[in-house]
């Protein structure tokens, strides 16, 4: 999990919702742009990852890859870092 | 009084200068003294031109990254080995430039994108700068108000009084499972009200509570009785625990709100709204909170998961993964009390089998617009036509006894797509009778690409001339306002942000450009359907819009004169339309395609199908 500088904090728990990462990558085709996308996303220890937009041209892909970190329903970290000193 | 300053302006790029001009404007309006060299000035000539006229300040600005750290280091040396540097101070600005590269390259500051003039100044006067705060305090806006209502068409007017004679004749006489929930659960709010206000004893009222509740649950479904009888709660939801609410109500507070944000740039309409539904109200309140800020001027609740799920509400804070939050009493009241009081708020009833009670929450909770469509909520909304016309005749009474307006969905938008000379017709007949209820209409919905459009090619050319011909059409019938939606460009969108941001705002556009009163907009993830909306995507579109606006001011998108043409035939068909409602019978019209036959989408629902009944005449 990835920390700020002040430690006590995981930033991931300030997200609100999603996570989009917005690229270009260099591909042969579509489903090869596909499996890198979710590859990447991984790389970053993100889970529940989902391809919002692809769009392959030529040798390259556009993209938007999304990783949810508060899905609807769940508890969310970001409340409890907002209202501090509340005991769970 | 501050000090007259002597200052030498120098842009030393080969033409960019408006952002200096702009500067030596501001400097000058405060009384200084300033001396502005041409584009592409050279450092020595800087050095020349500051020795000649001895300023005390230097500001040079460099846009172009190439060669600028060479060119700005250049500047500061000889500025030192001129002598200049005890006496002058030496500020740099640019599209490239940082505070902490200026720094770097010994300037005394820099100045970024972004950059208020006044910023600049303050720092030339040695005096704080203190960013000029949002002054404008929100007011709410109801602009059915401004509205006569008249009907201009006055063959048009004499069938839609026959229609709706007829609607509430029929009407009078029968009742549904969702009607008698309303009127047992108005009773029980009544109580718990007066029990919550200490004007009647708990231990009194427990019976009569109990009475009712049972009662309540002689007209729900197994889900709903399960929940109340063994607390069994369906699929998926959970109930919001104490300490997330209490953790809601102060992350809702520690948001300042004193002033917020605005999307309109010169004109004052259309009012902005956004719809919300993660399917929990965290979340939900947490995106509206933020939307709030970015300058929307109105909320709308949407619950498409429970609207035709099930007979009977369920109570408490709950949650859960669905497209549409729960609409409970509580959820609904959470909500709207962690609005704006300056935000509109609407509560959908155009489908389902819960609206005469979602219709008392939302007069309840003090919402300003409900939603309705006799057409739409049954040929596209999948309720049967007879269920929802009887209950959209009691939320409309409702909605009357609590002074809410209500927005009128068409059939012509989303999936079903009838022609649209159908969909007014029906739209107007569900005005009328709003207007005969009591309840101020605003007709809709416009600026959707239309299965209509899309198989008659009236679309093919441009977005611009159907739009605008219903537009036209409406306004030759009746003085009303419109309402965009729902959301604009619907069925344009696709799961590529910028396309689906730009569609947006160019449908924003257009109905700021035809006096449109009321959008709701979409987001960029309108398209994407595997996922919850995502904050992000939401203030794509409000910073779209907002820039359509601004680019398009009080200057007019210009429709060809096809779209009078249009107009003129839709008014006439909308005549033959209700002729044809007036002489069938409206409900029975419904089933018979008047409004949409199968073939242009219309199915007429299921969802409560035979679940009318006659009333009983000790009511």
């Amino acid at each position: 999990m990835v920390k700020s500088k002040r430690s006590d904090i995981k930033i991931l728990d300030r997200v609100m919702d999603a996570l989009d990462v917005e690229t270009v990558l260099v591909s042969d085709n579509e489903n090869e742009a596909r499996n890198l996308a979710k590859e990447l996303m991984q790389s970053f220890g993100l889970k529940d990852v989902d391809i919002v937009f692809l769009e392959h041209e030529g040798k390259t892909a556009r993209l938007r890859i999304r990783s949810y970190i508060h899905r609807s329903g769940c508890r969310y970290a970001w409340l409890r870092t907002e209202a501090k000193g509340e005991k769970e | 009084m501050v000090a007259e300053k002597k200052l030498l302006l120098a842009p030393l790029d080969p033409v960019h200068n408006v952002g200096l001009r702009i500067i030596d404007k501001g400097l000058m309006e405060r009384g200084h003294k300033t001396v502005l060299l041409p584009p592409d000035s050279k450092p020595e000539e800087v050095v020349e031109a500051a020795l000649k006229n001895q300023v005390d300040f230097i500001l040079v600005s460099r846009t172009m990254i190439y060669g600028a750290a060479e060119i700005l280091g250049r500047l500061v040396d000889l500025v030192e080995a001129a002598g200049l540097r005890d006496r002058t101070k030496l500020i740099v600005g640019g599209m490239t430039i940082t505070p902490e590269l200026a720094a770097e390259l010994g300037f005394d500051a820099g100045y970024g994108p972004g950059t208020e003039v006044d910023e600049v100044v303050a720092y030339i006067e040695g005096t704080r700068y203190v960013p000029a705060k949002r002054t404008q305090i929100k007011v709410k806006k109801r602009l059915e108000n401004e509205y006569s209502y008249r009907v201009f068409h006055k063959g048009i007017e004499t069938l839609l009084k026959k229609i709706t004679d007829d609607i509430l004749s029929w009407a009078e006489k029968r009742t549904s499972p969702g009607i008698e929930r309303a009127l047992l659960r108005e009773k029980i709010l009544e109580i718990e009200h007066a029990q919550a206000e200490g004007k009647i004893s708990r231990k009194k009222t427990a019976n009569r509570l109990r009475e009712l509740n049972t009662a309540y649950l002689d007209h729900c479904d197994k889900i709903v009785v399960d929940f109340y009888k063994s607390g069994r709660l369906p699929r998926i939801v959970r109930v919001l625990e104490a300490m997330e609410i209490r953790q809601l109500k102060k992350y809702v507070a520690q948001i300042k709100m004193t002033a917020a944000g605005r999307i309109q740039h010169v004109l004052e309409k259309p009012l902005i709204f956004a719809q919300y539904g993660t399917g929990c109200p965290i979340q939900d309140i947490a995106h509206m909170k933020a939307a709030e800020h970015w300058g929307i001027d109105g909320a709308i609740h949407i619950d498409p998961s429970w609207e035709a799920r099930a007979e009977g509400l369920l109570d408490g804070y709950l949650t859960h993964e669905e497209n549409g939050t729960l609409p409970t009493f509580k959820n609904l009241r959470l909500i709207k009390e962690s609005l704006n009081p300056a935000t509109l708020y609407q509560v959908r009833l155009h489908r389902g089998l819960n609206s005469p009670e979602k219709a008392l929450f939302a007069g309840e909770i003090g919402a300003d617009h409900t939603k309705t469509a006799l057409d739409y909520g049954s040929l596209g909304g999948g309720t049967d036509p007879a269920r929802l016309t009887v209950d959209t005749v009691y939320s409309l009474r409702t909605a009357a006894k609590y002074h809410m307006a209500t927005q009128i969905a068409s059939n012509n938008q989303l999936l079903c797509g009838s022609p649209i000379f159908k969909s007014i017709a029906g739209a107007l007949v569900t005005a009328y009778l709003s207007l005969r209820l009591g309840v101020k209409p605003i007709l809709g919905s416009l600026f959707v690409y239309s299965p209509e459009a899309m198989i008659t090619g009236k679309m093919d050319d441009n977005y611009i001339d159907y739009n605008a011909a219903t537009v036209y059409a409406y306004r030759r019938i009746i003085d009303a306002p419109l309402w965009g939606g729902e959301p604009i460009g619907f069925n344009t969108q696709t799961e590529d942000r910028v396309q689906s941001a730009t569609t947006t705002a160019l449908h924003a556009a257009l109905s700021a450009s035809l006096n449109v009163d009321h959008i709701s907009i979409g987001t960029t993830d309108e398209a994407y359907a595997r996922g919850p909306i995502a904050l992000a995507s939401r203030i794509d579109t409000f910073k779209a819009v907002k820039e359509a606006f601004r680019f398009l001011g009080k200057a007019k998108i210009r429709p060809r004169s096809r779209a009078q043409k249009w107009a003129r035939e839709t008014v006439e068909r909308v005549e033959e339309t209700l002729r044809e409602a007036a002489e069938i019978g409206f409900v029975e019209s419904l089933y018979k395609g008047t409004f949409s036959t199968r073939n242009e989408g219309g199915y007429p629902g299921r969802f409560g199908l035979n679940t009318v009944v006659q009333r009983l005449a000790h009511r």
